[in-house]
């Protein structure tokens, strides 16, 4: 398939070069590129959910190298991946509905099975299993190995016996019910906010100091949702240095009536005794609840726990990542170029090379993320609801199946 | 101001009186009329030797480096538990009576010998001959012949934590699985006859996943702290090793049954460079620590561990200096237990040797073990994955609800 890799590369480049930036955007455009992977791929007869699958993945495993910062990626694509799992499986477990009927006059089907046969609802029910991450249920049953394997060769093998039309058609329904599936998902990715502003008027009282850092969309449309309800209150914004986005999201917040003061970032402590309430956005949530996030929140969390202030983070559904950090302060930051700080025309003899050993006497780093652990943070808030910290491995469970995990990391630890 | 009572000093002179007015009582006894025979059961019900908890002999024997002195103590120990089995075993054969709980019992002995079995393995196995040697007819005489056989050993040995687990793990394994429903009687037997026997392997295979799991957390240049022997936490470490990592490893000595001294063997072994560090040194050294590793005897439900004596300090100094604490265990050792503080649970006794003679009136802490609460914990490596400690208590209410 030239043509799909030929998108691949152009999309990778894009990632690469980070002419798409923000993670929602990157979900979007990720879903959507998705989107079109699967509607280019042709599909064989037998195992059609494994033909799509792998291919999802190689191109998966491209998309997060190019970028391996941008965790909504890998969210993505563990999301479609197992979008596919979820399709294929409600197909098979129908189709074994109807094998069933037919299998008492198919004697070899029989005899292909060593075991004898289960009957279909525990069949499915074992299939179901495996879409859930292991658990102490499973232990002593080794689904994975003993039960699928017949299941999906009976399935690919009696299928061989069916009509071509019956066929066909049951191969256009898995891959048109998967885009169906994607296409939802870029729809809650687009409406998240909207749904997580919902929530707005739970958690911002009458007559509330609410203090935030640099600029998300989600924190805007989540404040301006509270004050379109009438509630009135003040909003504290950091000015979020270097990008100095707080600016904007004072810009906007005043231009829909609401009371905003901007302070610097190094204000915050001395802010804080006053604030009611922090509300955040995040750039990724990872799996034990801690917070990759724009830099300098890690100072506003230490700063709302010293002052008992809730601390809490609103963030799409899209943002939730799998992966447990280990070492996230090196691992999964970026540094950024240096203009943001510093303007070279003045300081170009401090950052010359040329001068003394060969080695600029001045240094600069601009690290774009924070990591917050989850004990700092209070609420999570996403288009389900609110969550705690030590919830959000349930929610994780929810989104991914276990077996694009396990491989997504072997992946990711190749490269 | 409140002052704590004195009735702790009240309380033991009273049982020591107590106890003395018993002996002389039974000494009395003797001349006049001499003891019974003990009843049959309540020998082998009973722990041979109870000031050394059962689950802790195997311990020993599996890891420990002995010292001479406690190796005769548990030998006589041992030998005088095993002649009082002997007998007991005769006179049942003469009696034919053939009791479950008992033959269980032994079967469970006879496997947990095998020095790389895990305790849960053994206990399945024990259970497994019980399906094996029954004459059971329908499911339900199959299961309540398994409730009897794992009662009695549970409650043979109560210290064992993963025993325990083991046992209602596969009762619930009997009763709620769904493939069995479907199936006939015998094949049904066969197959969790079959699922026993593999268990084995699933718990090799268990600690090749946490092992795999786990070496993202191991980075390059870091320092590993290492208490207790846990073959859990020396397969991870001989993983990395062979992944070629370059990290350093701490183990404590572990008084008195110098586990440390063991573990560093192993790792001075893989090549790994290795610092033995007395049990008092911890604190002094945790600002070198990247990341504590422990294993554990049980995970309890509300996600914290039970593990060997010193564990819960090592913890507390680790969580004060801002350092990761993670834990190494198979998923087969979730216990439904929730302890409340460090005495709410079955004591573990062990002998400690002193290298010199102690005086009668001092006491000793005997415990083997401490329960370390979750909030000192950073993450669990199990065979499910890798877990907040919060996790735990909801895999168990989902099996077990």
């Amino acid at each position: 398939m030239p043509d799909v890799q030929a998108l691949v590369n152009d999309f990778v480049n894009k990632l690469r070069k980070r002419k798409i930036e923000g993670s929602q955007a990157t979900a979007r455009h990720t879903a959507e590129f998705l989107r079109s992977v699967i509607s280019q791929q042709r599909i064989p007869y037998t195992n059609q959910a494994g033909a799509l699958i792998d291919s999802v993945k190689a191109v998966g495993e491209q998309l997060i190298a190019a970028n391996p910062v941008e965790l909504a990626v890998g969210n993505v694509v563990r999301r479609v991946l197992h979008i596919i799992r979820e399709e294929d499986l409600s197909l098979t477990t129908a189709a074994i509905g109807d094998l069933n009927i037919s299998d008492g006059s198919d004697d070899d089907e029989n005899d292909r099975d060593d075991r004898p046969v289960l009957s279909a609802a525990a069949l499915a029910a074992a299939a179901r299993k495996t879409l859930r991450p292991p658990s102490l249920h499973t232990l002593l049953e080794d689904v994975p190995n003993a039960t699928i394997v017949p299941l999906s060769s009976s399935g690919g093998d009696s299928e061989g016996k069916c009509k071509s039309a019956d066929k066909s058609s049951r191969i256009r329904k898995l891959k048109h019910d998967v885009i169906e599936a994607v296409n939802e998902l870029i729809q809650d990715i687009d409406t998240c906010h909207e749904q997580i502003a919902e929530q707005a008027v739970e958690h911002i009282h009458q007559n509330e100091v609410i203090l935030t850092l640099g600029r998300s969309r989600t924190v805007m449309e989540f404040l301006c949702a509270a004050k379109e309800k009438k509630r009135s209150f003040r909003v504290f914004v950091a000015e979020g240095a270097p990008r100095y986005q707080g600016h904007v999201l004072a810009k906007e917040l005043v231009a829909r009536g609401l009371q905003t003061t901007v302070i610097t970032d190094s204000a915050v402590f001395a802010m804080i005794s006053r604030v009611n309430m922090v509300i955040v956005g995040a750039h990724a949530i990872m799996a034990n609840g801690g917070l990759i996030a724009p830099v300098g929140l890690n100072m506003v969390a230490l700063a709302a726990q010293r002052h008992a202030v809730p601390f809490v983070v609103v963030a799409g559904s899209h943002k939730l990542c799998p992966l447990y950090p280990h070492n996230p302060e090196v691992l999964l930051n970026e540094l950024k170029s240096p203009s943001d700080l510093l303007d070279f025309g003045e300081f170009s003899d401090c950052l010359d090379f040329g001068s003394g050993n060969g080695e600029p006497q001045l240094h600069v780093v601009n690290p774009t993320f924070d990591y917050v652990p989850p004990n700092l943070v209070s609420l999570f808030i996403t288009d389900t609801g609110g969550h705690n910290p030590s919830y959000m491995y349930r929610l994780i469970a929810d989104y991914y199946s276990a077996d694009d995990l396990v491989l997504q990391r072997k992946s990711a630890a190749g490269n | 101001m409140w002052y704590r009572s004195p009735s702790f000093i009240l309380d033991n002179q009273e049982q020591e009186k107590f106890l003395l007015r018993q002996q002389l009582d039974q000494q009395n006894d003797d001349v006049l009329n001499p003891p019974p025979p003990p009843s049959m059961s309540e020998i082998s019900i009973q722990n041979p030797n109870p000031n050394i908890s059962a689950y802790y002999q195997t311990r020993a024997a599996h890891h420990a480096v002995v010292t001479s002195d406690w190796l005769a103590q548990a030998q006589a120990a041992v030998s005088g538990g095993v002649t009082g089995e002997d007998t007991v075993e005769k006179v049942e054969e003469d009696d034919r009576v053939v009791e479950k709980g008992e033959s269980v019992i032994e079967e469970f002995n006879s496997w947990r010998k095998q020095p790389d079995l895990a305790e849960a393995v053994a206990a399945i196995r024990a259970l497994a001959s019980v399906i094996r040697s029954s004459k059971a007819t329908t499911m339900m005489e199959l299961e309540i012949e398994l409730k009897k056989a794992s009662d009695s050993l549970k409650s043979w040995d109560a210290t064992s934590i993963s025993l325990t687990a083991a046992c209602d793990l596969f009762m619930r394994y009997v009763t709620r699985t769904s493939a069995l429903e479907y199936e006939d009687f015998n094949s049904a037997r066969s197959r969790l006859m079959e699922r026993a026997e593999k268990f084995g392997e699933i718990s090799y295979k268990a600690r090749r996943i946490i092992s795999m799991l786990s070496q993202d957390f191991i980075f390059d240049g870091c320092t590993i702290l290492v208490h207790g022997f846990s073959r859990v936490v020396l397969e991870v470490l001989k993983t990395a090793a062979q992944n070629k990592k370059s990290f350093r490893v701490f183990c404590t000595e572990g008084r008195p049954d110098r586990t440390g001294l063991r573990f560093s063997n192993e790792m001075a072994k893989l090549d790994v460079p290795v610092k033995l560090l007395i049990d008092s040194a911890v604190a002094y050294s945790m600002d070198e620590v990247d990341m504590v590793f422990v294993g554990a005897d049980g995970v309890v439900e509300s996600g914290g561990i039970i593990n060997m004596m010193g564990t819960y300090q090592i913890a507390l100094v680790a969580h004060s200096l801002n350092k990761p604490v993670y834990v190494a265990a198979e998923s087969y050792k979730f216990a439904r237990l929730y302890p409340l503080d460090q005495k709410d649970m079955a004591p573990a006794l062990r002998p400690i040797d002193f290298g010199v003679p102690v005086p009668s009136k001092v006491e000793i802490e005997k415990s083997a073990r401490d329960y370390t609460p979750p909030q000192y914990l950073t993450l669990l490596f199990t065979d499910l994955g890798v877990l907040t400690p919060s996790v735990v208590s909801d895999e168990l209410i989902q099996l077990y609800l």
